[in-house]
């Protein structure tokens, strides 16, 4: 018997003794182009190993306990700016990085990391509606504002029909700029506003739902959402897969939207910080940049990916949004303990209020 | 006394159908031709051909099946002297201290292995992972192999001992096979507890470890395939396999008597 265990305990340790030139990504799943990994480890001679996360939460609690291993990390900018307060990250040599310059400035330099010290633009998406092409057209309802998923006017027309993300942050966000206020706004007399909009709508709403929507919506059962860009863009093309009668739009908000940057971050106990710069560099290149978008129909930061990105991608304003629309989205900050309570409380309220 | 049998009948048949309806529905949809995967559209083996293409997933099975090998081989061992240790010296802090990981709540176990493998400098990866699962199964092996004992006849072992038995003897031929079926049970529980979890798993993985849990968590984010309905029910079939093997090898195994 302990033979047998020693034999599986060394057949343990045999299979990571393997470990040759490895590049460790810990990613969001399905967030980068298999043809790009290809390439990478041609360029490299290394090999591509990911281990996914789906929610930075997760990536900063197992961080902060000490876990190391990984090289590179994809998280979102606020999770960049808790990352970067932990002192988790590594200095970004930016004179490694001549691709820098491919990407749009407007998303360079921002509050989350200021100059770019520790993290690159990696890709983006945006919160916004996603809708049944088919049914709202039947019923003329607009898909460029928020009022469609907050003003019972419209509402009562898809009554039951709709569901807004599960997430206080989100939805405060949506119903903040259809007010007019910016979605970082921490005013509580703005925040009581957009709890009482926010609770005039809920009788009209399916459910708030962040993990089915995609299905709910290729299915047919929900026809209009309040959703990530990349979850509808997918949910298109199930639908299309599954020979729906429909299709499953995008619809950007005229008042403006939640924008998620994902950012490329070296950790601080980087195994190969050499492979990752090389690796940044090489993702700052537009052609492989391109192909997530044209996988996943995310959002891009860099110009030169532009001219490799599928044409139909490229048109829609949902995911390239014109320069007014691109100027009223906003990145979400993280809120101090004392609002934190605030929303949890104005969040409950509505949850439990019927 | 006919009127009665119906009703436990039915009583009985409905529990069944609770445990079993929605294990059968995973499988059926297994086979269902449409990625959606919401309405039944056709029957297709195409699920299992992707599955056995891709590599992610079947190296997430493999890290699975052999972490919760290892895990419940050794666990068993542990858990069974345990289990004997707890039955012979009646102590308070014995149980308390084998017990423990089983009331502990899952993220607080994870995390603080975490910090432990840190503190070690130990490197994390599969290993970690299955000295984890082990610490967590120990309990649940204790306390069956502990019933086990309970019920089991001590004027045997006193018999054995009569007749010259050495302490290891009395229990290798006497006490071992008499609580086999806790022993084989709990290294079952250990198996099936190892192989599907995620929280602890979740934490105390390394840089590019992936088990089958963590794999279909990360993946419901983009919509979850039939692929995982056919990963799940291959499962299904190896778990049903061992149960059948395990009273195929010994017919009293399984059962009380």
């Amino acid at each position: 018997m302990s033979r047998i265990i020693a034999l599986l305990a060394s057949l343990l340790f045999s299979v990571q003794a393997l470990a040759k030139d490895e590049f460790h990504l810990y990613n969001w799943n399905n967030y980068i182009a298999p043809e790009t990994i290809k390439r990478f480890e041609d360029f490299c001679k290394c090999q591509v190993v990911q281990t996914y996360y789906s929610d930075n939460e997760e990536l900063l609690a197992k961080l902060a306990a000490g876990a190391k291993g990984y090289d590179m990390l994809v998280p979102t900018s606020n999770a960049v700016q808790a990352l970067i307060k932990g002192g988790q990250l590594k200095p970004v040599d930016k004179s490694q990085l001549p691709n820098l310059n491919n990407i749009n400035p407007i998303y360079l330099n921002t509050p989350f990391d200021p100059g770019n010290k520790y993290s690159v633009p990696y890709a983006m998406s945006t919160t916004i509606i996603g809708y049944n092409d088919q049914k709202m057209k039947e019923l003329g309802l607009p898909t460029d504002t928020w009022a469609v998923i907050f003003d019972p006017k419209y509402l009562e027309k898809v009554k039951g029909r709709v569901t807004v993300l599960d997430s206080s942050s989100e939805l405060f966000a949506a119903a903040l700029k259809y007010l007019g206020y910016s979605a970082n706004d921490v005013d509580p007399k703005h925040w009581d506003e957009a709890a009482a909009l926010i609770k005039k709508a809920k009788p009209y709403w399916a459910a708030f739902n962040a993990s089915s929507y995609i299905k709910e919506l290729t299915v047919g059962n929900i026809w209009l959402v309040h959703g990530y860009s990349n979850d509808i863009f997918q949910a298109n093309l199930d639908a299309k897969a599954a020979g729906r009668p429909f299709q499953i739009l995008q619809g950007m908000p005229k008042e403006g939207a939640v924008l998620a940057v994902d950012n490329m971050v070296i950790h601080k106990d980087a195994p190969r910080p050499d492979l990752a710069l090389k690796f940044m560099n090489f993702m700052l290149e537009g052609k492989n940049s391109s192909e997530l978008t044209n996988l996943i129909g995310s959002g891009n930061p860099n110009v030169d990916a532009v001219k490799y990105i599928k044409p139909e991608i490229l048109k829609n304003p949902a995911i390239f949004p014109d320069k007014a629309v691109e100027a009223k989205l906003e990145q979400l900050k993280d809120l101090t303990g004392p609002q934190r309570r605030l929303r949890n409380k104005l969040w409950t309220e509505i949850k439990a209020g019927r | 006394m006919r009127k009665r049998r119906v009703g436990l009948w039915t009583a009985a048949l409905a529990g069944y159908a609770f445990l079993y309806v929605p294990l059968v529905i995973v499988i059926a949809y297994s086979f269902n031709n449409s990625r959606l995967n919401a309405e039944w559209v056709g029957f297709t083996l195409d699920w299992y051909r992707t599955l056995f293409h891709d590599q992610d997933m079947l190296l997430a099975a493999g890290n699975s099946l052999a972490i919760a090998l290892v895990a419940s081989l050794v666990s068993t061992v542990l858990g069974t002297a345990a289990g004997v240790a707890m039955y012979r010296y009646p102590s308070k802090l014995l149980s308390v201290l084998v017990l423990a990981p089983i009331a502990i709540p899952e993220i607080l176990m994870g995390v603080s292995l975490l910090i432990f493998f840190v503190l070690l400098n130990f490197t994390l990866g599969l290993a970690s992972v299955a000295l984890a699962h082990i610490a967590f199964c120990i309990g649940f092996v204790a306390i069956v192999v502990r019933a086990r004992l309970a019920g089991m006849d001590e004027t045997l072992t006193e018999a054995a001992r009569d007749c010259g038995a050495s302490p290891w003897n009395t229990f290798r031929y006497i006490t071992l096979p008499l609580i086999m079926p806790g022993v084989i049970a709990g290294a079952l529980m250990a198996f099936t507890l190892s192989i599907d979890d995620f929280v602890i798993t979740f934490f105390t993985a390394g840089a590019g470890t992936v088990t089958l849990p963590l794999q279909i968590y990360s993946m419901i984010k983009i919509a979850v395939t039939p692929e995982v309905n056919a990963v799940s029910s291959l499962l299904m079939l190896l778990t049903l396999a061992l149960i059948i093997i395990a009273s195929k090898i010994s017919p009293t195994l399984l059962r009380s008597e």
